[in-house]
Parts: structure tokens; sequence; C-alpha cells
């Protein structure tokens, strides 16, 4: 992106006419090269904000939401949103910070929720009070930390990993089937951990003699208060020694020991302190539904938040904060088809807009685009009218036939009658598959032949899109979490805020 | 001279990698406020004994003693904590991290406040935050302009060859070592720099108090500032004593230039 | 796994069919470790993705066979059809593994050690969801076993050595499938360009290698051994499914390293250790608990051994 360096004339300003090198050199954060356009310029405002003004303002909308509107839905999401901030905060720990790639991470907060069920709820009859319950969760999540942690002492990078998933293999394992573990007297038909149906009527949080059952608006702000604490407090420890630290350790472990960091211990802390964090949000977890259950704390959830961290960008506080947000609010909106279908469109042609220059080449396309769809749909159907035939309201949400933009769509799009079912051979799944042929292929090719292929690319990937994916959500939510973290793998691996990073010069 | 214990001692070091002896009985010391060079080809096995002292490769047999104080099998930073700092022939400074901030993490070992501590950002947290920041921009103004001012903030990775070996001796310095160990630090400069570097080691002994082991291929250099040469061939000590005295000696000679060159010398 | 032959428990019987059940799945694992050991060896990347290529493997030879008319109409006899499956997944999980390659992970070559981790983990999410998406989650029946061929099945043998014929095929296949990988590691130019490139793929382009090819058979290799394994199987367990990739893959990763990163035999036989220990996990001492008690064995495996039982610890230049 070495097109957002400034331009000679605006570097050499009136002030200083001459340059010398040390001038040149001390300048050259200005011209590290950052994400350009819009974007771009949206990141360098919030660079230039205090930290502390940042989250201020995040956390005030996430709080004064609640009282801005009724819907309840749009609270959940927002409590949702809020619990995943926390979990990316926890993770950047060890990931971002240590540069440990700890895939085990899913273990502390299933271990948080379960403990905080244990602990306050009627299957042990406990009920502890909140304010006893919640340290000791956060306090044995810690300890867990530590004791998971200690392989990392041996192992480090890939094995690391591997060993790490193996954690969260055998913490599934242990909470689907610990339904036949009658440890401390747990009741003979659930067991220790409930089993695959979890644990059921866990309470609400109490604070200060209150019960937060109006979730999840009290769960906003259970999550909001936590966010806040957390995200002070590992501010203050990245710009200490420990922080250093750990970015000495993931820059160069052998160096870093070499200079009198005990890098070992640093790994277990790494972990320990994110676990902490996913130990409360777990307990958040457990009051805010009332209840845990197995299926939560599994794979997918992991995949999720790595995509949120690495979005933003592993290893900056705000980045972290900024993914969450953008992905928990990316796949509630996936969610319903009516909602999909606009962010489908509308960030194609965001993309378009964005990213083909010069304007005669956008033109080109655009206009290619519909006369593709449109040749396509008379030739389709002057084969066979059957060809054109198809819904474009397709599963549960029912779309009106004649809407303006349905309209436009039966008049570029084939929709094929009749076979939107969920079979092997149904054509979304070919268009699926050859779109990604096509997607691959296009980075591939260059110039005219880029802009050339890009028309039926486009064409098929909307042709997938209505005959299958649309309707799909619950599919097609984890495959934008894969895409996610492949694409930004390949073209940005510091994420949208990260300092992109020097390996080896 | 007092029979001082010396600064560092080994004794009958011995390590193989699979069949190969890389270090074979090696015996050696090193006086307070000397500098010692070891010379020897390419793969004498030199920086196996820098990695032998620091803890990064354990010996077969042997002993390493700092100040009469066995320092075997300690993990390399309690090495690094006792007093032996070391840089690294193929520059492992931390790249991304700032100057000032490579030095001042090298520091750890010096500092004392608890996770706990930086978190509420308590009395000590701050105080010592601010004693490594003060020590940190000392040790850099040790060499002069060249990583003062501006480049503090910046990017190690954006400095110049000869700087990031200047950050490596500032950042080995920085955790307070009584023992230095330098692998080939004028490796990759020019004359002008070499000499330069040749300098600055006398001063690091005679203004800094440190003890240095110099690993060094230039021989100017090793002529410069060497009290003592000890060369290593295959991993045995072939000769040891003053710069002329190892120069000269024919098993020296024949090391590096082969047996022929030996023979009609 | 869901076993194919009926036990009495606790004798003789019992536990050879239980060896032979775990030498099986093993067989199934070593084949999967195959390629995750020479992708590990060559660029030092723990593929993640390998295990769902495996999955689609099984898949496409799942729809081959449906394709020629299994299991009511088959177009051929069993063996020229398992024969074209077997093809048919192999060159498709070849062309996947190689797309892959050069899409997901070449361009990575010289980022931060942790990206193509990440990017491998999101491909190998990618592809399990795609599965999903294509074909549904509910796991599908090869049937290979209902129909025509029961007796493939049954098992044969002397006193309580018994043993299926195709628990036999599928072992047998799988060490010749290693023997010919040994040989072109060992003895073609190719093969000695790959261990080349293990030991420094800079060194080794200096000398003239073509990395970027080396790499790419590398995967090539690896994934038609993985779309192998995903037909056997189908073959053997008769179930698939779009989940089945992932435990596989963490197993056949763990042989890799049990056996030694880079070493054929190695991994064959940590493939079959590991599948050996699983099926008398399951048959001796839990079966809830199979996946716990394997984990943590596992896991004491990569502490105590990470160079792996016939690996050689690798001195690290400083």
């Amino acid at each position: 992106m070495s097109e957002d360096a400034p331009t000679p004339g605006e570097e050499s300003g009136s002030t200083s006419p001459q340059i010398g090198i040390d001038e040149w050199v001390k300048r050259s954060g200005e011209r590290i090269a950052g994400p350009g356009g819009v974007f771009g310029g949206a990141v360098r405002v919030a660079g230039r904000t205090p930290r502390i003004l940042l989250l201020a303002v995040f956390i005030g909308f996430a709080c004064v939401l609640p009282l801005l509107t009724s819907n309840g839905y749009v609270i959940g999401v927002d409590a949702d949103t809020l619990l995943y901030v926390l979990l990316a905060i926890g993770l950047n720990v060890a990931v971002g910070w240590a540069g440990l790639l700890d895939l085990g991470y899913i273990v502390y907060y299933g271990f948080g929720a379960y403990l905080y069920a244990e602990l306050s709820s009627a299957h042990y009859n406990l009920h502890w009070p909140t304010w006893q319950s919640v340290p000791v969760v956060v306090a044995f999540t810690v300890l867990l930390g530590f004791v998971l942690a200690l392989p990392s002492r041996r192992l480090r990078g890939d094995y690391l990993a591997i060993v790490t998933l193996f954690f969260l293999q055998m913490f599934n394992n242990f909470t689907t089937n610990g339904y036949t573990l009658d440890w401390f007297g747990a009741p003979t038909e659930s067991g220790l951990t409930g089993g695959p149906t979890g644990i059921n009527n866990v309470d609400p949080f109490r604070v200060f003699g209150h019960a937060l059952t109006n979730s999840p608006t009290d769960y906003v702000w259970a999550a909001a208060a936590g966010i806040t604490v957390v995200a002070i407090l590992f501010t203050f420890v990245n710009r200490s020694r420990t922080g250093r630290a750990w970015r000495a350790l993931r820059e160069d472990p052998l160096a870093a020991e070499a200079m009198g960091i005990p890098v070992k211990w640093l790994m277990l802390l790494a972990v320990a302190v994110g676990a902490g964090v996913a130990g409360y949000a777990g307990a958040v977890n457990g009051a805010y539904y009332q209840g845990v259950f197995p299926d939560t704390f599994m794979f997918p959830l992991l995949i999720t938040i790595y995509a949120m961290v690495i979005l933003g960008g592993a290893g900056s506080l705000g980045g972290v904060i900024f993914g969450a947000v953008t992905v928990n609010v990316l796949l509630e909106v996936l969610r319903t088809p009516a909602h999909a279908r606009w962010i489908f469109y509308a960030a194609l042609l965001i993309g378009l807009l964005a990213k083909l220059r010069p304007w005669r080449v956008l033109a080109a396309v655009l206009g290619g685009l519909v006369a593709f769809g449109v040749a396509a749909n008379q030739i389709a159907g002057a084969i066979s009218a059957k060809a054109v035939a198809g819904p474009i309201a397709v599963g549960p949400t029912a779309y009106t036939k004649h809407g303006f933009f349905a309209t436009l769509v039966r008049h570029w799009m084939i929709l094929p009658g009749g076979t939107y079912t969920n079979a092997d051979y149904k054509p979304g799944n070919y268009a699926f598959v050859a779109t990604i042929a096509l997607v691959l292929a296009l980075t591939l090719v260059k110039g005219w032949k880029r802009w050339a292929l890009l028309v039926p690319t486009l064409w098929l990937a909307a042709f997938a899109w209505e005959t299958d994916l649309v309707n799909q959500a619950p599919t097609v939510r984890p495959l934008f979490l894969g895409v996610i973290l492949i694409v930004l793998m390949v073209m940005r691996p510091a994420g949208l805020f990260g300092q992109s990073r020097v390996e080896v010069v | 001279m007092a029979a001082a214990t010396p600064i560092l001692e080994l004794r009958g070091l011995n390590v193989a990698f699979g069949g190969l002896k890389a270090v074979d009985g090696l015996d050696m010391h090193i006086e307070e406020k000397e500098i010692v060079s070891l010379i020897g080809p390419n793969g004498a096995g030199k920086t196996t004994v820098l990695n032998l002292i620091t803890g990064v490769a354990t010996p077969d047999s042997g002993d390493i003693l700092l100040g009469g104080e066995s320092v075997l099998g300690l993990a390399p930073h309690k090495i690094n904590q006792k007093g032996i700092a070391r840089t690294f022939q193929s520059l492992r400074l931390f790249l991304n991290m700032t100057v000032k901030e490579n030095v001042m993490a090298a520091q750890y070992g010096h500092t004392r406040a608890t996770i706990v501590e930086q978190m509420l950002q308590l009395p000590r947290a701050r105080r010592e935050e601010r004693e490594i920041n003060a020590f940190a921009e000392e040790k850099l103004g040790f060499f002069g302009e060249r990583l003062m001012g501006y480049r503090w903030n910046q990017p190690a990775y954006s400095l110049s060859y000869a700087n990031r070996r200047r950050l490596e001796i500032a950042r080995a310095t920085a955790t307070r070592p009584r023992l230095l160990l330098l692998d080939e630090p004028a490796a990759g400069m020019n004359p002008v720099e070499t000499h330069e570097i040749a300098e600055l080691i006398g001063k690091l002994r005679d203004e800094g108090g440190y003890t240095i082991l110099l690993i060094e291929h230039d021989m100017h250099v090793v002529e410069t500032i060497s009290d003592r040469v000890v060369a290593l061939d295959h991993g045995v000590k072939i000769a040891e004593g003053t710069f002329e005295q190892v120069a000269t000696d024919p098993r020296v000679v024949e090391a590096y230039l082969g047996t022929k060159a030996a023979a009609t010398k | 796994m869901s076993t194919v032959l009926a036990f009495d428990f606790y004798n003789w019987h019992f536990f050879f069919a239980e060896l032979i059940n775990g030498l099986t799945t093993g067989s199934l694992y070593a084949l999967i470790a195959l390629g995750y050991t020479m992708v590990y060896g060559v660029l030092k990347l723990l593929n993640f993705a390998h295990g769902d290529v495996y999955m689609i493997g099984a898949f496409i030879g799942y729809f081959v066979l449906n394709a020629m008319g299994w299991p009511l109409k088959p177009i051929m006899p069993l063996v020229p059809l398992l024969l074209v499956a077997f093809a048919a997944a192999m060159l498709g999980c070849a062309a996947l593994g190689v797309t892959i390659e050069r899409f997901a992970y070449r361009p990575l070559r010289n980022a931060p050690r942790i990206a193509p981790l990440i990017s491998a983990l999101g491909v190998s999410f990618f592809l399990q969801q795609t599965a999903v998406l294509l074909w549904q989650a509910n796991p599908r029946s090869y049937a290979t076993y209902s129909f025509h061929n029961a007796e493939l099945y049954h098992p044969v043998g002397w006193s309580n050595f018994r043993f299926s014929y195709i628990q036999l095929l599928i072992i047998l296949s799988t060490v010749v499938l290693m023997l010919a990988l040994s040989f072109f590691v060992w003895k073609t130019r190719t093969g000695k360009a790959m261990r080349a490139v293990s030991v420094d793929p800079e060194a080794a382009s200096m000398m003239g290698i073509d990395v970027d090819r080396v790499i790419m058979v590398t995967f090539l290799l690896g994934s038609a051994l993985a779309g192998a394994a995903g037909v056997m199987t189908g073959i053997a367990f008769q179930t698939i499914g779009p989940y089945m990739g992932f435990g596989a893959g963490l197993k056949a990763f763990t042989a890799a390293v049990v056996g030694g990163i880079g070493n054929i035999g190695g991994a064959v036989l940590g493939g079959l250790l590991i599948g050996v220990a699983e099926t008398f996990i399951v048959g001796y001492v839990t079966s809830g608990f199979s996946d716990l008690v394997l984990y943590s064995v596992l896991v004491l495996f990569m502490l105590f051994r990470s160079t792996g039982i016939r690996g050689v610890a690798v001195i690290q230049k400083v």
C-alpha cells in the first residue's frame, strides 16, 4: 500500500526546506504503510485520539444502547458482543502480546462458566452469592491457566498449539460425559456436569442485594464493567516490565532468556492472566443465560474469537475490541436472510467502489455485470421458462415477489424453479465451488483479464448466494469466519489496527 | 597480580553434538577487568563456548565457575542475572520493539514489581519504571549520538546494521553484567566502524568496568584491544597468551592456513 | 470409531480383535500422519487443514461410488469400482492440497511464524463448513458392507486370531503406500530435493532446487495419501461426515510427532501405536471418557518425546 506514503512535495513542508538523513529517518514512522482509503483515515484519526477516550465512547455507547431501545434482540446482541470483547481481550494477552498460539483458550471460558454454575445454582444447592462465587471462579481459572500452561514450558509454537487443542477436546469430552460422575455428592441423574444438557437454573448475578434477572440489559453492564476494568489494568501491564517482557518473548524467546527474562514463567503468566478474563466472562455467560451447555465451549467458538482478535489486529487492545464488535455484529446480520442479502450486495458494491480504479474500469465492470446478468437471464429464459421461474424468496423469511429489489434480481439472475431443497446436486453447490475457483483464479491474473474475470465471478457469487447461501445462515456464518482468517493472514497478517511487523531484515 | 578468583573459569568443558566434538576438554579463565579474545577458524567451537557459558547449551562434562561459583545447569536467564550478558553473532534484537524498549526489556531481572502492582500502577512499579527508563537512557548514551534522541522511539528494525550491533551491546550492558560476551561485534562492519567498535570495547572496560570475552575474526581488533588471546581449533585450545605469542604459534598458523603453509613458514 | 466385529469380553479373542481393529484405525492415522510429517518436515508448518482434506477425500469416494450406481446398481464389479473411487479421491485431494498450499500458505512463506498456522486453522474450518454447506452435517454411509459384500467384513482366521479381509486390505495398503513413499523420498530426484529443502530451504534454492515445486509435490503426495485414507475410512467404518477430519487430524499429527517429524517409517509406527492405544482405551478402560484418556496420553507423548521415538534432536544454531 505504498501509495499512501506522502508525496515528496508534502514531506518537504515549508518549515524544513532541507531534510537531512536524520530528519528523514525520524519521520519514517509517517511513511510506514497503513491501511488506505476511508478506513485508513479513520484509523489515523483513531490513532490520534487518546485511548481512554475511545474506550469511554465505546463503553458509553454499549451501556446506553439498552436505554435507547426496547428491542430485546438488539440488547441481547449488545450483551453478547461485550462478552466477546471480554474474551478477545483475554485471548489477546497470550496470542497478541506473548505470541503464544493458545488453542485451549475456550477451556478457561467453559471452566469459568461451569464453576460458576456449580457454585451458584440449584445443582449442588450451593447458591453462593456473586461476590463470593465470581472471585473464586476467577481465581480458580487463573490457577487452571497456570496448570494447563505448564506444557508450554517445554513446547513452543505448533506443538503448544496442538497440545492446547488436546485440552479443548478433553474438556469437551469431560463436560459432555461428566453426567456419569457423582463427585462431591452430585445429583445422580445429572452428575457433575449435567452431560449434554448442561446445568440449568443457574443463579443470576446478585449485586448489592439486587438480582440481575433483567437480562440482557443488566449483563450488558456486568460485561461493560469487566471490560473497563480489564482494559485499563491490561493497558498498564502492557506498558510495564511484564508487557515488555512478553513482547520480547514474542520477538525472540532465546534472546529474551539470554537477557535475563524468565521466559517460561512469563508464558505461564500470559496464559493465566488471559484465563482469568475468560473465567470472568464464563461466569457472566452462566449467569446471563442462567445455564451452561457443553456445546457452547467448542472449536467453532475458538475460531470465532480468533477471527475477532486477528481481524482487529492481535497485540492491539483497541484493535481486538474493534474486531470483536465487527465480527459479532456481522455474524448477527448474517443470521437473518433479509439483512444478510443487503449486507452481501452492499459489501460487493462498496468493495468495487473502493478498489476499482480508474473510474473507467469501475464503470466497465459494473456495466458488464448488469449486461452479463441480463443476458444470462434472457438466454436461460429463452431455453426454458422454468429456469427463471424460481422464487426470489427462499426459506423461512417470505419476500414479496414484486418488490423493487426482487424485480431487479429476477431480471438479472437465473433462478431455477424448485431446486432450493437440500440436495447434493443442487445448482447452488456447483456455483459455490465455481465461485471459489474463480476467486482464486482472480488472484493469479492481472490487468484487463482480472477485470474481465471479475464480472462472471461476481455474478456467480450472487447466483450461489441467491440460490443457496442466503438461506444457510448456520453454515455461512462459520464459513465467513474461516474466510476472515485466511484472507487476513494472506493480505494483512497484522490485522486492521495492528502494527505491521518486520520479521527478518 | 593477586591470586584472586578469576571472574570466569571453565574447567575441562566437553560437549558433543551427535558424534562431533564441538568443545573438547577446554580449560580457560578470565580475570577481573580483562579483555580476552577467543579466536579460531570457522567451526572451531567459539560460539558453542559462548552457548555453554550462557546456558543455551549444556556441557556433557566439565564445570563453569562464575566468581568461584558454579553456574552449571542454571537456566539462561538465571545465568544472566548472575552477571553474564552476551550479544549474538547473528543479531537477535527485539526488532519490533523500540530502541529504548529493547534496553528496558533487558532490565527485567532488576525489577521486582509484581503483575498486580503493575496493573494498579502502585508506587514501586512506577518508581522502578522511572529507574529503568533513566538507566536505559544512560546505557544508550554510552554510544555518543548514535542511539540518542529521536532514535529512542524508533523500532529496532529501522536501525542501520552497525547501530543494531551497538544496540545489542547496549541491551547486554543493561542487564548489569560483570562479564560481557561479545560474539563477533565487528562482523559485517566497514573499516571505520570496525575501528570504532574496537575503541568502544576498550571504553566498555575502562569506563564501564566490564570484563569482556570477545569472539572476533578481525585480527586488527583482536590485536588492538586484547589483553590475552585464546585460540581454538576443533574445540581444543591450541594456544594462549598475548596476541604476538598466539599469532606466531605454529599450531595457530596451521589451523588457519593449513599444514603446508605452516611447514613453509 | 465403531467396530465391525462382535466380541466376547476379556479374553484372547477379544484382545486380538481389538488389536486388529486398532491396527486398522492406526493405518488410517498413519496415512494421514504421512502428510503431516512430510509437510512439517519441508515447510515446518502444522497443516491443520490436512485432516479436512482427508474428510473431503472420503466424500469424493462416496460420490464416485454413488455416481457409478453403488450400492443398488453398480456398473462394474467391486474391485475396479473401489480402484476408481481411490483414484478419484487421491487425485481430487492432491489438487485440493496443492490449491491450499498455493493460495493459503505460499503468500505467507516469510510472514511471522504464527501467521500460516492461523491461516491453516482458517482453511481447516473453511473446508469443514464448506462440506456442511454442500453435503449437510449428518453422517453418510458408504454402504459397501450392507449390500453384496458382507463376506469381506466377516472375520476369518485361526482360533482366537481373527480378522476380516477389509482390515487386512487396509493394513497392507498402508504398508505398500508407505514403502512407495519411502522409495520416492529416498531414491528419486524430487525426493532428494525434498530432503534437501527440509534441511535448509534457502541453501537448497541456491543449489538450483525449485523450492516452490518441491513444496507443491509434498502437498500433492501428502494430500493424495489423505484422500486414500478417506476412502479407506468409508470402506472400513462405513460412516463419514464433515466433522470426521478434525479429531483424526489431531491424532494423526500426534502420530507424526511421536514417530519423529519428517520420518516416514516413524509416522506409520506412531499412527499404528495411537490407533491401537485408542482402541484399547475404548475396549478396556473407558468408552465415555476415551477421548479424555487418549488425549492425556497424547499430551504426555508430546511433552516427553517431542522429538519422537525415531526422531533426532535438531541442533538449533544460535
